[in-house]
């Protein structure tokens, strides 16, 4: 499982593919400290007004701030609204 | 975003409550069966508050069974819910047709007419003629052609040059351009008199042709005939008639009087200040804050705030703010020749626009008379110009 990991990560150095489609891996994009989105998100862990954990392929993502709002949720794709003040990845 | 919140709003969607423990497996699960969740905010530690579409609710219930979690609606939203609530009110429906087709069928009629743009027509008889051709108040405006209306009218009216009525919502307005006439010129031939078109003291008279009824040094009246156009001699039986013209220069005058106040009172604010607001709609006005003037001694000053919504186009609501500044009087003793020049100035300017082009400037003369503080003076302006105007001669055949 790790081999085929890293034979896939240097076909996408080579190739030059965006990782994210080729190893999975989550992308997320932060407006300001107001919106989160994470695409490819692999399941909701928790979720609370000042604390939401997303499970991803690298890991658990955890975004803590204020008034957090799942503002969309789809299989792909989630949106958080609110105050961010922190984005980490646990492992 | 717009979008996606119009779709759902035309779909229908709830604002559901979901109570339980694992509420994230609930989240989870209703990813996995494609159940479109938003706007998900925890209430409490055991409550979230989420939206979900019609389809995806009934859907709902499998999921919350199976992870034990409680869905109670809080409220329903969207056209969907809102058209089932409005098929039960049946006479509100069709009040609401009945007060649309009302409407529109009132403003189909033409209310009021304006006729623009006459001078010496009478506007009473354009507003009869128009009438006689169909377009009165009370008439309704697919019934009648304009074009017609415009081509009948001026051939009813042979003294407009062009007809155009407009018609804006339930007003018609029509704007009519009169023809210019030419000015009136005594033909060669046709005998006439020359007249006096002023008042004025006769310089010299030039009589080209007809006899000359006054000299030099007469005052005449507007209206004088100067130059007859009946030539009687001794040895002719009868009269004859000619087309008198010449030139009469005379010296006419150009007054007028001016007084001034020599103290001026000049209100200066003392920096206190009162604001009346009010909300104007059309002509209505509605004052919300501010009512008696606190003050004897103000002066006003006005300022108006239009609603706008795009670029140019503006809301008829107005805000007017009245401000009210408290002042005091000062007394202010004025140069007594400055004044003079003041309305010298005033007095020439008022003159001259009177004096026609032509005109020779003779004399000016200038009277001040001051009486206690008010300072009056007398402008005269000389001046030599042609007076001679050519009438038609009434010739009475016998």
């Amino acid at each position: 499982m790790k081999k085929t990991e890293e034979i896939k990560k240097s076909i996408a150095d080579i190739l030059e593919l965006p990782q994210d489609i080729v190893l999975d891996l989550p992308k997320i994009t932060l407006i300001g400290n107001l919106q989160l989105y994470v695409e490819n998100h692999k399941g909701i862990i928790e979720y609370s007004d000042n604390r939401i954990r997303i499970f991803t392929k690298c890991g658990i993502l955890r975004v803590i701030g204020k008034n957090l709002l799942l503002k969309n949720i789809v299989l792909e794709e989630i949106v958080i609204v609110g105050e961010i003040r922190e984005v980490e990845f646990d492992d | 975003m717009l979008i996606l919140r119009l779709w759902n709003y035309f779909r229908g969607y709830v604002i559901i409550k979901i109570e339980g423990l694992n509420l994230e497996r609930f989240i989870n699960m209703c990813i996995e069966k494609n159940i479109y969740l938003w706007d998900i905010q925890r209430k409490s530690y055991t409550t979230i508050e989420a939206r979900v579409g019609i389809g995806g609710f009934k859907e709902l219930r499998k999921v919350s069974r199976r992870c034990g979690c409680r869905i109670s609606i809080a409220t329903k939203n969207g056209y969907p819910f809102w058209a089932h609530k409005v098929k039960k009110r049946k006479m509100l429906l069709t009040g609401a047709f009945f007060s649309l087709l009302l409407i529109v069928v009132a403003s189909s009629f033409i209310y009021s007419i304006d006729i623009v743009g006459n001078k010496r027509i009478n506007e009473k008889a354009i507003i009869e003629a128009l009438h006689e051709m169909g377009l009165k108040p009370g008439v309704n405006r697919y019934s009648i052609s304009l074009r017609e209306l415009e081509s009948q009218l001026l051939t009813e009216f042979s003294d407009l040059a062009w007809v155009g009525i407009q018609l804006r919502g339930i007003y018609a307005k029509v704007e009519v351009v009169e023809k210019k006439l030419p000015p009136e010129i005594v033909d060669k031939e046709t005998p006439c008199n020359v007249i006096a078109k002023k008042n004025g003291v006769i310089e010299q008279v030039i009589a080209r042709n007809g006899d000359a009824v006054v000299k030099s040094g007469d005052i005449v009246t507007e209206g004088d005939i100067l130059i007859t156009g009946i030539v009687e001699r001794d040895n002719l039986q009868s009269p004859i008639y000619v087309h008198a013209f010449g030139e009469i220069y005379a010296r006419t005058y150009y007054d007028t009087i001016k007084s001034e106040f020599l103290t001026e009172i000049k209100k200066q604010k003392t920096g206190k200040k009162y604001s009346k607001k009010m909300i104007s709609l059309g002509e209505i006005e509605l004052t919300f804050r501010g009512g008696k003037i606190p003050f004897d001694n103000y002066i006003t000053e006005n300022r108006t705030k239009k609603l706008t919504i795009w670029r140019n186009t503006t809301l008829p609501v107005e805000i007017k703010i009245e401000d009210y500044y408290e002042t005091i009087d000062i007394e202010k003793k004025l140069n007594v020749e400055e004044v003079k020049a003041r309305m010298h100035q005033e007095a020439i300017n008022e003159l001259m626009a009177e004096i026609p082009l032509e005109g020779e400037i003779a004399n000016t003369l200038i009277d001040f008379q001051q009486t206690g503080d008010l300072l009056q003076g007398k402008f005269t302006i000389e001046v030599i110009e042609d007076i001679a105007m050519q009438e038609k001669l009434d010739i009475e055949e016998d």
